[in-house]
Formats: C-alpha cells, sequence, structure tokens
C-alpha cells in the first residue's frame, strides 16, 4: 500500500490519487504506469495519447505551487510514464522489455553472426574495408567503392524491415497464445532481436564510413 | 499568488516578461522604453554595479571617473574595476575550463578551482554573481515598470545545450539575486511556446535559435497543447559574436600586432562590427571606422563580403540542424514550421539557409530577440495554472553516465531522452569488507570517461561488511524538468534509504552561495535597496521635467479639467519623491504614465501633423 502525501489516503500502487488527484509516487511495470493490459501489440497513436494525458494530470509544472512532497512525488511518477512511453513506442525496446518481465534477457556475449546473414556480413565488411583504404588515397575509385557500398546499405536495410515485421509477429502470437507457448516464442524473439542488434551496428558501421568517404 | 516571471538571461541581451490578459508581453524599461536589457555587467573601483547601458557607457574608454581622477577600469594590467561581456559564456566553467584568449579580455583570480573567478581591482567575481546583477536589473525594472508590484519567482532560459553545471550555476544566479526559480526553460523550446500559444505553430516544427553566444536547434511535435521536444541539438560555443570577431579580423588584419590586440582597439572594432552587421541586413553596403590615436581605419564591407565572414560559422549550425532532423527521425519535408530566434537570425544569410534546409519560409511575426522572453512568460503561465490545457515535455540534450572499469563512460540515460526521466542503477562491492563505493557521474558523448565532462561524484556507504558482491545498493538518477539531476540511494536488502553526498565537480557549493547571500546582505542589502530607491526617484524626477515642459509647450492641447488631475497627481509623486517608499514613488510614476498617456499620444500626433504640413510645404516652394 502506498499513502497520498497530499490528503493521506491509502493505495494500492497507482500514480493518481483517487481521493484528491494528486500524484502517487509508486512502483509499475511499464504497461501497469500507461494503464495499458500487458500485450505486446500496441497502437502507437493511442499509445501517445494516453502517455499525454496521463503527463497532463502529472507532470511537475502542473505542481509547481504545491508542497516539496507533492511535487517530489510527481517528479517520480512522471519520470515513470515517460520511461514507460519510451520502452513501448520502440517495438524493439519493448521487446527487450518483455524478456526482462519473462526474467530472460539477450546475452550481451551474442556478438555471433546470424547464420542468413552471414554471406551479407561478410561482404559489406570486406568492401567496408576497402573502402576504409580507399578513401585515404584514392577518391575517385572510393567513389565508385561508396556507390556500391549504397547499395548493399538498401539490402540491409530490406533485411531489417523483414526483422521489424517479424517482429510485429512473434508479438501478435504472444498476446495471441501468451503463456501456452511461452517457450518457443521466447527463443524466437531472442533470435528477432539479436539480429536487429546485429543489422543496427552494421548499418551504423556503413554509414558512418559512407560519410567519410563523401566527406573525402 | 503572486505572479511568475519570464526571463530571457542572454548572452548579449537580457529581457524580463509576463502574462497580461492572456498574453505574453516584454516589459520596457519605464523611462526609455527599451525592452533589451544588453547583458553587460561594469564593477567600478568602489565596487559599485553597473548593468546595461550605463555599463556599455562606461566600456568604451575603459575608464571611470574616481576622485576626480580618471583612471582605467582593468583587466589585467587596469587595476580598478572591469566591464563584463557575455558573461554567460562563463556559467559553469571551472577555473581549468577557461580559454587562454580569454585570458586577455579577463583576469582571474583562480585558473584550478570548480568556479572560474573574475579578479575586478580587489573584488573576486563568479559568474553567478554577475549573472545575478543582470538579473536585479531586470527584476528592478519590471518592478518599476509594473508600479511596485514584487517580483520573487521566476522561470529563466537556457540554451537547451547546457550541462548540468551551467544550468546549476543558473539557479545559483537566481538565488544570488533574491529570486526563486522555479524552472529553467531550455530557449528554443520557449520559442515554440510563444508561437505556439495562438497555434502559430502546429505539427513538426523546427527551432533555429541562433543567438550572441550560443546556436540550438530543436525539433518539436506540437499538437492539441502538448509541446514535445523529439529532438534537439546545439552548441554552447557558437554565435553571433563569432561573426562579430570574424569581421573584426578582417578589419584590423592590416594593423601591427601589439595594436590589433590592444584593448582600446579591438573594443571599438568589436562595437563597428556589430553595427555593420546589423546596417548590412539592410543595406548592400557599409562603411566602418575605428578611431586610433593618430589616425583612423576605414573600410568598406559589402553584404556579400559580410556573407563571405560569416558562412562557415552558419554552414556549422546547418550541420547541427541536419543532426537533429536526423535524431527526430524526419526528413526536412516533414518539418511544418520554422520558428526564428536569437538577434544573429537577423542576417539575411541565415534566413536563406535555413529556409533552404527547410524548404520553407521561416516564421518572423515575433521579434526574434524577444520571443524567447515571450516564451518564458508563456511557461511561467503554464506555472501559475493559467493555460491548463499547454504542456511541455522537453528533452535532456546530453547523455548522462557513469564512469566504469577502465575509465569507460557507460551511458545510463540517452541524449534526447524525455525529462523528467530516472534510472536504477545496481552497485555492488568489488572486494570483501569495502565500506564505501566511489561512483563518478559524467555528462557527455565520448566513449571514455576522460573525455566527457565531469558531473559529481559521490560515496555510497557506509556499507555492512560482507563478502564482495553481496551488497545491493540501488541508485535512481534523477533529472528533473529543469534537466538538473538528483540522486538518491537505497540499500536493496535493508530498504533502508543511503543518504548521498554528491560532490558536484563545478560550481559553488551551498555554503559558498549561502556566504555570498550573507556577505551581499551585509553589505549590499541596504545599498541595494538605496538603489532601487534612487533609480525610483531619478525616473519620477526624470518623468515631471518631462511633464512640465510638455504642459508648458503644449497648453493647447490640453483642457483645464484634465490639467488639474495631472497636476493633482503630479503634485502626489513630487512629495513621494523626497519621501523613501520607493514601492509609493513606483505606483504613482505608473499610474502618472496611464494619465498622462492621452494628452502624450495628442503631442505625437500634432508633432506628426507638423512634419507632414512643413514637408508639404517644401515640396511647394
Amino acid at each position: 500500500m502506498i499513502q497520498c502525501p497530499s490528503c493521506g489516503a491509502r493505495h494500492a500502487p497507482r500514480l493518481i490519487c483517487t481521493q484528491c488527484g494528486a500524484p502517487l509516487a509508486a512502483e509499475l511495470d511499464c504497461f501497469a504506469a500507461l494503464g495499458l493490459d500487458r500485450k505486446l501489440v500496441i497502437n502507437p497513436a493511442a499509445l501517445e495519447r494516453s502517455y499525454h494525458d496521463l503527463s497532463r494530470k502529472i507532470h511537475p509544472d502542473r505542481f509547481a505551487n504545491r508542497p516539496a512532497t507533492v511535487r517530489a512525488a510527481s517528479l517520480s511518477a512522471t519520470a515513470l510514464v515517460t520511461r514507460a512511453y519510451r520502452t513501448l513506442r520502440d517495438p524493439v525496446a519493448r521487446g527487450l522489455y518483455w524478456l526482462e518481465l519473462n526474467g530472460e534477457k539477450l546475452g550481451k556475449d551474442n556478438k555471433q553472426v546470424p547464420a542468413d546473414l552471414a554471406e551479407l556480413v561478410f561482404d559489406v565488411q570486406e568492401q567496408l574495408a576497402e573502402l576504409r583504404a580507399l578513401s585515404r588515397h584514392n577518391a575517385s575509385a572510393a567513389g565508385g567503392l561508396a556507390q556500391k557500398v549504397g547499395a548493399r546499405r538498401a539490402e540491409l536495410q530490406a533485411t531489417w524491415d523483414d526483422s521489424q515485421r517479424a517482429l510485429a509477429e512473434n508479438f501478435a502470437r504472444w498476446d495471441a497464445s501468451g503463456a501456452s507457448d511461452a517457450n518457443r516464442l521466447t527463443a524466437e524473439l531472442k533470435m528477432i532481436l539479436s539480429k536487429i542488434a546485429y543489422l543496427r551496428t552494421l548499418m551504423r558501421d556503413v554509414d558512418r564510413e559512407l560519410e567519410n568517404a563523401t566527406a573525402a | 499568488m503572486a505572479r511568475i516571471f519570464g526571463i530571457d538571461l542572454g548572452t548579449t541581451n537580457s529581457l524580463i516578461g509576463v502574462m497580461e490578459q492572456g498574453a505574453p508581453r516584454v516589459i520596457a524599461e519605464p523611462v526609455s522604453g527599451e525592452t533589451l536589457l544588453p547583458s553587460v555587467v561594469a564593477i567600478a573601483p568602489d565596487g559599485e554595479v553597473h548593468v546595461g547601458r550605463p555599463a556599455i557607457e562606461l566600456e568604451p574608454h575603459l575608464t571611470v571617473e574616481k576622485d576626480g581622477r580618471v583612471s582605467a577600469v582593468g583587466f589585467p594590467g587596469g587595476e580598478y574595476g572591469a566591464v563584463v561581456r557575455s558573461v554567460k559564456r562563463y556559467m559553469g566553467l571551472g577555473g581549468g575550463e577557461v580559454a587562454p584568449e580569454d585570458g586577455n579580455r579577463y583576469a582571474f583570480a583562480d585558473l584550478t578551482g570548480p568556479v572560474a573567478r573574475f579578479q575586478i581591482g580587489k573584488h573576486v567575481f563568479t559568474p553567478p554573481q554577475i549573472s545575478a546583477e543582470i538579473l536585479k536589473a531586470l527584476k528592478s525594472r519590471a518592478e518599476r515598470a509594473l508600479g511596485g508590484e514584487r517580483v520573487e519567482r521566476v522561470v529563466i532560459t537556457v540554451p537547451a545545450y547546457f550541462n548540468d553545471g551551467q544550468r546549476q550555476a543558473t539557479k545559483d544566479a537566481g538565488r544570488l539575486a533574491g529570486l526563486e526559480v522555479v524552472r529553467l526553460v531550455n530557449e528554443p523550446t520557449a520559442a515554440s511556446l510563444a508561437y505556439g500559444l495562438n497555434r502559430s505553430a502546429e505539427g513538426n516544427v523546427a527551432v533555429y535559435d541562433f543567438g550572441g553566444g550560443t546556436f540550438d536547434i530543436s525539433i518539436l511535435s506540437i499538437k492539441e497543447g502538448i509541446f514535445e521536444v523529439l529532438a534537439t541539438n546545439g552548441d554552447t560555443h557558437l554565435g553571433g559574436d563569432d561573426i562579430d570577431n570574424a569581421v573584426v579580423n578582417w578589419l584590423l588584419e592590416e594593423l601591427p600586432d601589439q595594436i590589433r590586440t590592444d584593448r582600446h582597439v579591438w573594443n571599438s572594432a568589436r562595437m563597428a562590427a556589430e553595427d555593420a552587421k546589423k546596417r548590412l541586413s539592410e543595406a548592400g553596403e557599409t562603411e566602418l571606422v575605428v578611431e586610433l590615436p593618430g589616425h583612423s581605419v576605414r573600410k568598406r564591407l559589402t553584404r556579400g563580403d559580410l556573407e563571405t565572414l560569416a558562412a562557415p560559422f552558419v554552414a556549422r549550425t546547418i550541420k547541427r540542424c541536419e543532426m537533429a532532423l536526423a535524431d527526430a527521425n524526419l526528413t526536412a519535408g516533414a518539418i511544418d514550421a520554422v520558428v526564428l530566434a536569437g538577434g544573429a537570425t537577423r542576417m539575411p544569410l541565415v534566413r536563406r539557409r535555413v529556409a533552404e534546409l527547410f524548404r520553407r519560409e521561416p516564421l518572423c511575426s515575433l521579434d526574434p530577440e524577444e520571443v524567447v522572453a515571450l516564451g518564458a512568460a508563456v511557461q511561467a503561465g503554464v506555472l501559475m495554472g493559467t493555460h491548463g490545457d499547454m504542456l511541455l515535455l522537453d528533452v535532456v540534450a546530453l547523455s548522462l553516465g557513469i564512469e566504469t572499469m577502465g575509465g569507460v563512460m557507460e551511458r545510463i540515460i540517452h541524449r534526447n531522452t524525455t525529462i523528467p526521466t530516472g534510472v536504477t542503477e545496481m552497485f555492488t562491492t568489488a572486494v570483501d569488507n569495502q565500506t564505501h563505493v566511489d561512483v563518478h557521474v559524467l555528462q557527455g558523448e565520448r566513449e571514455l570517461a576522460k573525455d566527457c565532462r565531469s558531473l559529481a561524484r559521490f560515496k555510497l556507504g557506509p556499507i555492512e561488511l560482507q563478502p564482495a558482491g553481496v551488497p545491493r545498493i540501488a541508485v535512481t538518477f534523477l533529472i528533473d524538468a529543469n534537466g538538473i539531476l538528483n540522486v538518491s540511494a537505497r540499500d536493496e536488502r535493508t530498504g533502508r534509504e543511503h543518504s548521498v553526498d554528491v560532490k558536484p565537480s563545478y560550481g559553488l557549493t551551498d555554503e559558498e552561495i549561502e556566504r555570498m547571500l550573507e556577505e551581499a546582505i551585509d553589505l549590499g542589502e541596504q545599498d541595494l535597496e538605496q538603489r532601487l530607491l534612487i533609480t525610483a526617484r531619478n525616473d519620477a524626477e526624470q518623468m515631471l521635467v518631462a511633464l512640465r515642459k510638455q504642459l508648458g509647450e503644449y497648453s493647447d492641447l490640453i483642457d483645464a479639467g484634465e490639467r488639474g488631475k495631472i497636476e493633482e497627481e503630479a503634485a502626489r509623486l513630487e512629495a513621494a519623491r523626497t519621501g523613501t517608499d520607493r514601492d509609493l514613488i513606483s505606483k504613482l510614476v505608473h499610474e502618472l504614465n496611464e494619465l498622462t498617456t492621452p494628452f502624450a499620444e495628442r503631442i505625437m500626433n500634432f508633432e506628426i501633423k507638423r512634419a507632414l504640413e512643413k514637408k508639404s510645404v517644401e515640396d511647394y516652394s
């Protein structure tokens, strides 16, 4: 139970006092913080609406003239809601958070190249190394290679988009079958998320090299 | 409940605004009618402080009168006083962070400590103390203009790219000026509030804020009164001043070194450059003149030349805009409105580049030099609860992290995260029976701790004696709506709150501020009251002198009834002026001002008519 710093009413953990409307400092998971069911498929517009509505009610700017205890509760409640919103808004962050809620996580040592990406990754890395060497002393040759790398970048982007779709499908299956299929879905979720993480790093490297090549 | 005021504490100029009947307005100096207060502070040999125009008037000669003698106002070498410009550039800096070339402009008392300190004659001033003088001048201006209403609670704007130390220093300045800083607001966000209040900016909005000393770009989504910042970028050491300096270097390039670096010469050249830059916003060509002992330097500058000099700086701002767009995940074409803020956006080159990038003409219905102060006033209105439908969701511009093994910065709050935000990190011990854990908090985007800015260090403990790795201390890093870090810690096992003794790496300690306040009260409180009284009396006198002259000169424009009322009120002010009740004097000045407004308008109309008649006579002859 938590107690409202403003009117003293006691509640199960929640962010707004039902008696007086003051903000409450509580520890809630991301879904509960935003008043959502624990479902992985989220409508971004609806999510934004709950975030904005809640922010209007609990944000510290609404309590600038109230005692320090109320302002502290408002700060803590708003920080919680903001974090929850950022976590759930981004599908990757949402997936990682889901793993966390299920006592799982993506190992930090998960640096292995996903099998179906191996060939593409190998090619891209080779081209990047070549581009790095060329951009130092042969600008025109580097320009030509940069174009090729640019084409590869588009392939990576397509793979990325596929992974995002796979992620959305995984989310839908969680919501449909839930706990009954948890093991298989967890394994699949982990696989998709590591692939995305891998692609993200690779695409960032490509972008950086392309930018260096254009700058040179 | 006292009103909250909005202050734009700028590098070059500062302003104060307030909400009136649902609309923000900037408060002008009651006598001169000026809205901009130059952020220039002069400290005279006797310790007396001048702010704004009077400080600038002291500056060109760099001299002050003392006992009938004229003495140099010192930088190094001079001994008596100083004129400090652009103090904002020094806010939150440690002694060691002062750039070497700044040593040519000011004498510093301490180049190693956690706070840069100006040495001015026998006195030492920190940047927050100098800024506090600007705040006090704004407070006094508003109180005089509003007939004695007290200014106690304020919103102050800061560059979005200000780090924790710079924000803290700004709050300290407020405290030293006797003000409660209810909220710090990022300048570009404030500008968006000013435009967003009447819905002239909605959807995806880019705010391009190029001020005297800093550049900020913020991308916001404005929707149903929610102002949500998506990304912000900037450079706290890039401003219109840099363009002025480039013009000065060009202007003086043919002179020998010892003349070029002479402070008098440099200062007059800087003023010539500033004026030329302003003129070239309208004109195509202008002449710059710098008077030297013996001869003068004269050079012609075209708008094209100026644009060549300014181009590299403008290019840097455009690069920052592109970075902000990328962080917001938007293309330039997705921007629905562009807002300009800051004096440097008056330059046609800047407007052209911005319009090219965003492929639309920027909004400029509000004065770019007033828009931030207007927005600060709007935010003050939000905080007073008079604009219940509006809410600002800003971001932290710099990542926050902690130093981990091997001097690596581990990011725990990423830049462009919406604030307020918080993260809880778990800490434990590395060896058996360790009683304390040291935590080093950093701010910045670099990988290594040594390349980021140290924000604070603190010690967790005492921890109960236990084997390594057993204690679990949860440390919560909370960034509040002002962008300032708050730290708390709790022992996970016992549930006990830990006291966290945070030692900021830079900036003033609470004790130092208390001491400064006490000293100021000992020496200055009476001085301040006295000074405010003298200013109020001077205002009254100027007003009465002007009024008497008008009543004599324009007696045809006023009937006996109105004259009687005005004279009655003037007599009341005359009587109050010799007393010591400054609130009463301010109130009467304000009332008399209102009472004489119709008369003043008639005089104005009469003069305009006369000027037109004279012109038509000339035309015929």
